[in-house]
């Protein structure tokens, strides 16, 4: 089955609706027909001057199918475009849902402009094939089979003629119609999808292109590229052209070739001459119903590379850490610990191996080290999103992937380096880390990470829309760590929060970090690179890019532990929860010269 | 609004011939749409009184003439349609884009960009059905209709009358659609948009939800927004459809009604079959090209809502631009003198009223909490944007002043570079990445600024060292070896001003060292620097720190 059909089938359009749609087309359609047979009848018939009595019965037919097409073209089109609609907006939902319940490296993958296209054109494309695509063809062969029958009923070999030219005009056309889209389609995939790219990379960059002199070379790139896609869709619309010929040449043979055999037939009299002008415009008639098969099948065509498009993300392999029957629920006053784990991408060589490590509830530990060392990627497997090569990641006494991802989420906080800020309220982007949270401890939050002066400088308060623009870097990172904060989680995975933040800020921060533990016995780990003296001690990830790591630590990369005895003994000595060993602790032996 | 903007066929070229052809093509077509009906109610009319069709060969042969040239004109009319759409909308995209860039980060950094990315990405296609589809009919409807309107005078000026009473109705249904979808289609384009951000930022904000372990809550509110979004077009169409409606009741009923007085006149003989059955075929197709234009006046709508939001950014006026040559950078001061930036939806001033002075050859370091103006203060100096109050000035070595106002902007973007927040990565290798924007260089020249941005160290441990290709937006690199790229990019121009935003972000306590290298580096270059720092060992390497910490309210 084409990615078409299982993309449809998956959104389930309602039989009913869809089946009320083509009723009411065909009747409009019909009408229409039927007006031009009947007023072709009466005027042939009162050429022969019978009494008004002979014609009354068809001058109110007349009449009343000149109100019945409009009538029915209006129900039809409410019908289709309200199925059409629940289409599409139940595929943008599947698609969120579908990618939320993904593996993470599907939405990574994507282009932003490819995802925008995805969700936007495509998404409207599939809703829009079953008024633009389907339907006109299940008119089309409903008001066809009809005016056929009526024509052969008069004069068989009219209606074979009509026939022939019909199923012409409803197979080639729209065959030589889909072809030039789908070719439009192959060749021009690519270039619109750049344009797109390279629209948003100027915008983006704008700044950056315009001080390096380089907007008029990525607006000729841009220039360049809409030469391509023009001299391509222009080579892929020729079949498009013949489809149009095509159906106005049948429809064109249908009227002479239905002349000549009446005509023919009346004077050899197999046929009344009232009915010739019936046999001879109806054919006239059909040109309407045929006329917008081609764009149909185009329609079809375009919705079917647009579903080609959809369908892996429709059907995105579920996020790893999911696979498990995981049913498990977490302990909530557990801290995490690791034993020999290794870390890293799907196929990508692992980043971090051979690591022990304990994140201790009531204290925060620092990792540090220099970029790509795969700091984010240790935290991310930490917070359960990215798993383990070896080794695994234990939340109290139970190992993370035995557990309900959604509870471990309510109960180990990640915020990464680029999260997200959406574009709605200060409320409701804080309400994004927990929706029953109050007014006021959204307000607590903001407080806690030094953002008292900057919220009060808003008119609107909570209410403000965090539009780019109104959020600085140093801001955005207070929000988003004054977000982790109000989920109320027990273990906080913070990536470089202090980011962006000038010195004392960022010195400030990690103190309110490190009160923040003790005061409410959460366990924190912080990636950062202003390392600061912190109570869980202080981990290196050393990692010297050229040196390959290979799995299973024959030649493992060097981590350096500094397990920070004073500050052990010192939160000891203030008698902060128990003796276990703090933090870090490394089974390693030395690379290469080591 | 009007059915066809006139800006569109005054300024852009392809719309312009388009619409020529389209006209031509209409004209004929409506001429053989009279010929046919001549012919056919000839050869039906003949028959019908008993005569041979035999008679009729040059009727019949003419007629086939006629359809193929009917065959011919739709095949050019199809050929051309979709040609000139996209031609039209390919111009379109790249002035409202090279507008927008021009227009600066004020422009950029508000609410409009969402605005501009959505028109150049999406919203112009809407002007494909339009120019395919509607345009054609409405030249149709202006060309075709009137003729056809006398043709049928000529043969039954009874028939012609009730046409004529009639027609006039449908322009002015027409209007009355205008003018009812006219709002709601502008406010539909603003629910798409909406909508479109709407689920963009949810799935741009998945990871962040997947690690809140919220990503099950916002599914339900794509389902709302989508249900939102099918009344609010539902509630549009069936007003722009009721329209339609009686426009489709309006031009059948009065064909119907033409067809039974046409056939009770000929009943009372006092008119032939053969005028009456060309008034029967040429009725309809006087309101056809009407009909038509009438079906898909809500596409149009969406076209021209389109080209209104692109010619209202175009008419947006540019920052001047001056006509003096920038003073060598080399040897000259750029003085900034209270200078102060508004900010849209923002109470405070950020800069609020800055003074500073970039002697050549001198680092400055710009401090200050977030938000304070640090980057908007950059952005000024590279004369992107005009301050609200205030002057920048540059004073050459002979002590000439020039304010930066009246520069050409060309000659002063040459000599300076810049060294962003995200820096620009394409897809292609780390090599293309580096020259595309820093231009050809010499080997030895991309070794020294790689091994000084550190940028070196990276590529040794890519697996095709410069030539691993990059994805869309760097994927493959983390942020600090994003950062090490674009310095690299930047130590390889020649550009006497460099403006560094937070160079160090991202970056670690080593890479710091690389870039505090890289500013020492630039200074013995002798090149001025602009840096905005957050560490104090940046600030500490500066000659002067400028602190754009808000004055408390109250002091002096």
């Amino acid at each position: 089955m084409s990615a078409l059909g299982r993309t449809l089938g998956l959104l389930a359009p309602s039989r009913a609706r869809m089946a009320a749609a083509v009723a009411f087309g065909s009747l409009a359609l019909g009408s229409a027909v039927a007006l031009t047979a009947l007023s072709a009848w009466l005027i042939s018939r009162a050429a022969q001057h019978p009494s008004i009595v002979a014609l009354s019965l068809a001058v109110v037919g007349v009449r009343a199918l000149g109100i019945a097409r409009g009538t029915f073209r209006y129900l039809e089109r409410l019908a289709s475009h309200d199925v059409a609609l629940r289409v599409t907006a139940r595929l943008r939902e599947r698609l969120y849902v579908s990618l939320a319940a993904g593996d993470r490296t599907v939405v990574s993958g994507l282009r932003h402009g490819d995802l925008l296209a995805r969700v936007g054109p495509d998404s409207d494309l599939v809703g829009d094939v079953l008024v633009r695509g389907l339907l006109p063809f299940a008119v089309a062969a409903v008001v066809c089979a009809g005016a056929v029958t009526l024509v052969a009923t008069l004069l068989p070999l009219a209606g074979l003629v009509l026939a022939g030219c019909l199923l012409v005009a409803a197979t080639l056309s729209p065959w030589l119609a889909g072809v030039a889209a789908r070719r439009a389609h192959r060749v021009a995939d690519e270039t619109s999808g750049r344009t797109t790219a390279l629209a948003l990379e100027l915008l983006d960059h704008a700044t950056e292109l315009t001080v390096a002199g380089q907007v008029s070379q990525r607006l000729e790139a841009l220039r360049h590229n809409e030469i391509t896609r023009s001299n391509a869709l222009d080579d892929a619309a020729r079949p498009g052209a013949w489809a149009a010929g095509t159906s106005s040449a049948a429809t064109g043979a249908a009227l002479v070739g239905c002349l000549v055999v009446g005509a023919t037939s009346v004077h050899a009299g197999s046929v009344s001459p009232v009915m010739l002008a019936v046999v001879v415009l109806t054919p006239l008639a059909m040109v309407e119903v045929v006329a917008s098969l081609p764009g149909a099948a185009s329609a079809i065509a375009r919705a079917s590379a647009a579903a080609q498009r959809l369908w892996p993300l429709l059907t995105a392999p579920a996020i790893a850490t999911t696979g498990s029957a995981s049913t498990g629920m977490p302990d909530d006053a557990a801290g995490l610990t690791a034993r020999g784990l290794a870390c890293g991408w799907p196929r990508r060589p692992p980043v971090v191996v051979g690591l022990d490590l304990d994140v201790v509830p009531g204290r925060v530990l620092v990792i540090t080290g220099p970029s790509g060392c795969g700091k984010s990627t240790l935290l991310l497997t930490l917070a359960g999103l990215l798993p383990p090569v070896t080794g695994r990641v234990h939340l109290g006494d139970s190992a993370l992937d035995d557990l309900d991802p959604h509870s471990v989420r309510r109960v180990v906080t990640f915020t990464a380096e680029d999260a997200h800020l959406f574009t709605t309220t200060l409320r409701e982007n804080l309400l994004v880390a927990r929706g029953d949270a109050t007014d006021g401890e959204l307000e607590t939050a903001l407080d806690q990470v030094g953002l008292r002066a900057w919220r009060s400088g808003l008119s609107l308060g909570l209410d403000t829309m965090l539009e780019p623009g109104v959020v600085s870097g140093g801001e955005r990172r207070r929000l988003l760590l004054a977000r982790a904060l109000v989920v109320g989680s027990r273990v906080l995975l913070l990536d470089e929060p202090a980011e962006h933040l000038d010195a004392a800020s960022a010195t400030a921060l990690m103190a309110e970090l490190e009160r923040l533990a003790v005061s409410t016995g959460v366990a924190v780990a912080v990636v950062t690179h202003q390392p600061a003296p912190t109570s869980g001690g202080t981990l290196h990830l050393g990692a010297d890019p050229r040196s390959p790591t290979v799995p299973g630590g024959t030649t493992p990369d060097p981590l350096e532990v500094e397990v920070g005895v004073r500050q052990q003994l010192d939160l000891e000595g203030r008698g902060v929860r128990g003796l276990e060993v703090a933090a870090v602790q490394v089974a390693r032996a030395a690379h290469g010269q080591g | 609004m009007r059915p066809l903007d006139p800006r569109l066929v005054r300024e852009v070229r392809p719309a312009r011939r388009y619409v020529l052809l389209t006209g031509a093509t209409g004209s004929a077509l409506g001429a053989l749409v009279v010929a046919q009906a001549y012919l056919l109610a000839d050869v039906i009319a003949t028959v019908f009184a008993g005569g041979d069709v035999a008679t009729r060969r040059p009727q019949v042969a003419a007629l086939i003439g006629c359809v193929a040239a009917r065959v011919v004109l739709t095949w050019v009319q199809e050929r051309y349609g979709d040609r000139a759409a996209t031609a039209v909308i390919a111009d379109l995209r790249l002035r409202v884009l090279a507008h927008a860039v021009a227009l600066g980060p004020s422009y950029l950094r508000s609410a409009a960009r969402t605005e501009v990315v959505t028109l150049t990405t999406v919203g112009l296609e809407n002007l494909r059905p339009y120019l395919a589809r509607y345009l054609p009919q409405l030249l149709l409807a202006a060309v075709v209709t009137p003729a056809l309107l006398v043709v049928v005078a000529v043969n039954d000026p009874l028939s012609a009358g009730v046409i004529a009473l009639t027609l006039p109705l449908v322009p002015l249904f027409m209007a009355l659609v205008g003018w009812m979808t006219q709002t709601s289609s502008a406010r539909g384009l603003v629910s798409m948009q909406r909508l479109g951000a709407q689920v963009i930022d949810l799935l741009a904000g998945l990871p962040t939800l997947v690690a809140l372990g919220r990503e099950r809550g916002p599914a339900a509110r794509v389902r709302a927004l989508g249900e939102a979004h099918r009344h609010a077009t539902n509630r549009t169409l069936r007003s722009a459809f009721l329209s339609s409606l009686v426009l489709e009741l309006l031009t059948t009923l009065s064909v119907a009604l033409v067809a039974v007085g046409v056939g009770l006149r000929l009943l009372s003989g006092s008119l032939d079959l053969r005028t009456a059955l060309v008034v029967l075929v040429l009725a309809p197709e006087v309101y056809l090209p009407l009909r038509q234009v009438g079906t898909q006046f809500h596409a149009s709508t969406d076209g021209l809502a389109a080209v209104d939001q692109a010619f209202a950014v175009l008419a947006r006026p540019l920052p001047a631009s001056g006509t003096l040559p920038a003073p060598d950078l080399r040897t000259s001061t750029v003085e900034l003198a209270g200078v102060a930036v508004r900010h849209e939806g923002r109470d405070r001033l950020a800069p609020d009223r800055a003074s500073l002075t970039l002697r050549p050859g001198t680092v400055t370091a710009l401090t200050g909490p977030s938000g304070c103006g640090k980057t908007t203060l950059a952005e000024v100096v590279l004369g992107l944007r005009t301050p609200d109050t205030g002057d920048v000035e540059i004073v050459d070595a002979a002590g000439r002043r020039t304010r930066l106002a009246d520069v050409d902007r060309a000659s002063w973007l040459d000599q300076v570079a810049w060294l962003g927040q995200h820096p620009v990565l394409a897809p292609g290798t780390v090599r293309e990445n580096v020259l595309d924007l820093a231009g050809p260089t010499s080997e030895a020249r991309l070794d020294a600024a790689a091994r000084l941005s550190g940028l070196a160290d990276v590529v040794a441990g890519l697996p095709l060292g410069w030539r691993t290709p990059l994805g869309a937006g760097g994927v493959g690199l983390s942020g600090g070896q994003r950062q090490r790229l674009a310095l690299t990019r930047v130590l390889l121009t020649d550009a006497p001003l460099v403006v560094l935003d937070e160079p160090s972000a991202h970056l670690d306590a080593d890479s710091e060292r690389v870039v505090l290298d890289a500013v020492r580096a630039l200074r013995r270059q002798r090149r001025t620097v602009l840096v905005i720092a957050h560490r104090p060992a940046v600030a500490a390497l500066a000659d002067d720190v400028v602190d754009l910490s808000p004055v408390p309210v109250g002091a002096p």
